[in-house]
C-alpha cells in the first residue's frame, strides 16, 4: 500500500494505486529533461503507458507562476506555497489517476527540489516538510549529481543564466556568475542533505548521457520487474494453494516451512524467465534501441 | 483581548538579505514593542455577519484621526487572483489547492504588503484573515493542524475580532442582497446538498463550528453581531484605541 509522508488530502485513496512513481531529479542543468526524454519512449517500447509531468506545468497554476517569475517580484513565502498549488493539482488530478489506472509516472523534480529551493531562501525547514507532507512516497527518487564546476560550462553554453535559476532574489547586486554559483552551490548543499534523508540512488551525472540513461535504464527495470516478479511469484503462489495439496514428505522436518521452499523454486523459475526475457528483448531488431545489433552478429 | 503569547502562527523573520545564516520563519513576533511599530487589526465572521460594514466604518474613523491606515482584503493579490479566479470559474480546486492558493495569495499581500506596512508603522485592517483559511479549510476537510502550520508566516494581529451571528440572521441579511450564492462560497464542492441555499446553510454551520472552536485557541474578540451597527462600531473604536494608545512610533498625518 502506498503512503504519504505526512497528512493525506481529503478524498485521496492509497488502495489500488498499483503504477510506479519514478522522480527523476537534481539541480537546474543535470540533464533530467534529456534523460526523462529518453526514457519516455524507451517505456512506451517495452509496453508501458507513461505520463511525464514537471514542475509548473497544472492546468491551475502553470501559468499564474510564469506570470509571477516574469515581473521578478514574487516574494520567498509566495514563491514556495505557489509552487505547493502547482504540486498538488497536479498531484491530484494527474499522479494520483495515472498511478490509478497502472502508468508509469515519470516526474521532472518532485517536492525535493521545491524544498531545497525554499530552505535555501531560508523557509524553516519544519514548515516546508510539513506542507509537502501530503505527497506521494514514490517508488524510487533518482538524483542526477552534478557538481557546480562540471554545472556551470553546461549551462553557460546551452541557454545561458537564468534570473531564477542564479538566485538573483536571494544576492541582489551580485553579477550573475557569482550569484549563480553561490545559489546553486547552496542547492547542492540541500540537496545531499535531502538525498540522505530520503533515500536518494544518487547518478553521476558528469558523464556521456547514454551512459545516464544506460545506468537509468537498469535501475527502472529493477523498479519495474521487482513488482512484476512478485505479483507472478504470489499468482503462481496461490495456485499450488488451491489445488490439492501434493504431497511432498519433509526431507529435513526441522527446515524452512514448505511454503517458503516452494516460494524459493518460484523465485528462481521467476528470475529465468525474467532473465529469457531480457535476452529476448535485447536481441529483437525491432525493438530499435541500439542492442539489436548484437542479433546480426 | 489581547492575542495571546502561545498561538502556533505569527513567527516571521526578517526579509532583509540574510542568507545563509538565518530563517525567514525565525523567531521574530510582531505584536511587541520593538523592531515593528504597526498594528494590526482583523474582522472574521461569516458572509452577512456585517464584519466589513465595521471595517469600513473603523477605517473612515481611523484615518479622520491621522493615522496612516492600510486595508487589505482577503483574496486579492495582484500576482494570484487571476489563478484563484481561473480555478474558481473552471470549478478546479479540491478543498487542498483552494487552500494552498488562498495562502499563496495571503503570502504575497503579507509579504508585499500586510509586513512592510506594519514595520513602517501603519494601522493594517484585514477584511478575513487566516482565521477565514482556518475555517473554511478544515470545513472542507482539511487537517486542522496542517492548515495552521501552512499560515505560520502570518503577522500575528494586535485584535481579530469575531461577528457572532446566528446562521438564520446572516441568510436573511443575504438572500435579499444578492443574486444567489456562489459554487465555492456555499460549499457546493463538496455535495452537501444540490440546493445551493441549503448547501451554503450546511457549510456556513461548520465554518461557524470552526469559529467558536477558535474564540479560545486564538483568543478571538467575539462582538454580538445582532446589536444595532452603531453599537458595535462603538465596542469595536473602544477595543481598538486602548491599544492604539499603548503604541509608540505609529505613522500619523503631518
Amino acid at each position: 500500500m502506498r503512503k504519504t509522508y505526512g497528512n493525506l488530502l481529503p478524498g485521496m485513496k492509497l488502495s489500488d494505486l498499483q503504477g510506479k512513481l519514478i522522480v527523476v531529479e537534481g539541480t537546474d542543468g543535470a540533464g533530467r529533461t534529456t534523460q526523462i526524454d529518453l526514457l519516455k519512449p524507451w517505456l512506451e517500447e517495452l509496453g508501458h503507458a507513461v505520463l511525464d509531468t514537471g514542475i509548473s506545468r497544472s492546468s491551475l497554476a502553470g501559468e499564474g507562476i510564469k506570470r509571477a517569475k516574469e515581473g521578478n517580484n514574487l516574494g520567498r513565502v509566495t514563491q514556495s506555497l505557489f509552487y505547493a498549488t502547482d504540486f498538488v493539482d497536479r498531484l491530484e488530478n494527474e499522479i494520483v489517476p495515472a498511478l490509478r489506472a497502472g502508468f508509469v509516472v515519470l516526474t521532472d523534480r518532485y517536492i525535493y527540489s521545491l524544498m531545497a529551493r525554499a530552505i535555501v531562501r531560508g523557509m524553516d525547514g519544519a514548515w516546508i516538510r510539513s506542507i509537502f507532507g501530503v505527497a506521494l512516497v514514490p517508488d524510487a527518487v533518482f538524483y542526477l549529481r552534478l557538481g557546480i564546476d562540471d554545472l556551470i560550462p553546461r549551462v553557460i553554453y546551452s541557454r545561458g543564466f537564468d534570473y531564477w535559476e542564479s538566485g538573483v532574489d536571494l544576492f541582489p547586486g551580485q553579477d550573475m556568475y557569482d550569484s549563480f554559483r553561490n545559489y546553486q552551490t547552496a542547492l547542492l548543499a540541500e540537496f545531499d542533505r535531502l538525498s540522505v534523508e530520503y533515500q536518494f540512488d544518487t547518478v553521476d551525472a558528469s558523464v556521456e548521457p547514454r551512459a545516464v540513461f544506460a545506468q537509468l535504464k537498469e535501475k527502472v527495470l529493477d523498479v519495474l520487474e521487482s513488482d512484476s516478479r512478485k505479483a507472478f511469484i504470489s499468482k503462481m503462489y496461490d495456485r499450488t494453494v488451491t489445488t490439492p495439496a501434493p504431497k511432498l514428505a519433509p526431507a529435513h522436518p526441522a527446515g524452512p516451512a514448505e511454503g517458503t521452499r516452494d516460494l524459493d523454486l518460484l523465485l528462481r523459475k521467476a528470475a529465468q524467465r525474467y532473465l529469457d526475457r531480457s535476452i529476448e528483448h535485447a536481441l529483437d531488431p525491432s525493438n530499435g534501441n541500439g542492442h539489436g545489433a548484437l542479433h546480426h552478429k | 483581548m489581547h492575542i495571546g503569547e502561545n498561538n502556533s502562527f505569527g513567527r516571521i523573520g526578517p526579509f532583509a538579505v540574510f542568507y545563509p545564516t538565518q530563517p525567514v520563519l525565525a523567531n521574530i513576533r510582531l505584536n511587541t514593542h520593538g523592531d515593528i511599530p504597526g498594528r494590526l487589526f482583523v474582522v472574521e465572521g461569516i458572509d452577512g455577519s456585517g464584519k466589513s460594514t465595521q471595517l469600513s466604518l473603523l477605517h473612515k474613523w481611523l484615518q479622520a484621526k491621522g493615522y496612516g491606515v492600510v486595508f487589505s482584503q482577503w483574496n486579492s493579490s495582484p500576482l494570484v487572483k487571476d489563478t484563484t479566479k481561473l480555478g474558481k470559474k473552471k470549478k478546479m480546486l479540491t478543498p487542498a489547492t483552494f487552500s494552498l492558493i488562498h495562502a499563496t495569495d495571503f503570502a504575497d499581500r503579507t509579504e508585499h504588503s500586510i509586513l512592510p506596512l506594519l514595520k513602517a508603522g501603519a494601522v493594517v485592517l484585514c477584511d478575513r484573515y487566516v482565521y477565514t483559511a482556518f475555517a473554511r479549510d478544515v470545513a472542507r476537510g482539511m487537517d486542522r493542524s496542517w492548515v495552521r502550520d501552512l499560515y505560520r508566516f502570518a503577522a500575528t494581529p494586535a485584535v481579530a475580532f469575531y461577528f457572532r451571528v446566528p446562521l438564520e440572521t446572516a441568510i436573511g441579511r443575504l438572500v435579499g442582497a444578492r443574486d444567489g450564492f456562489k459554487f465555492y462560497e456555499a460549499g457546493l464542492d463538496l455535495g452537501l446538498s444540490d440546493d445551493p441555499t441549503e448547501s451554503f446553510r450546511l457549510f456556513q454551520g461548520r465554518i461557524i463550528d470552526e469559529y467558536e472552536k477558535m474564540i479560545p485557541e486564538f483568543g478571538l474578540t467575539v462582538v454580538d453581531a445582532t446589536l444595532p451597527v452603531e453599537v458595535q462600531q462603538t465596542q469595536v473604536r473602544q477595543i481598538v484605541t486602548n491599544h492604539l494608545e499603548r503604541a509608540t512610533n505609529l505613522r500619523v498625518k503631518p
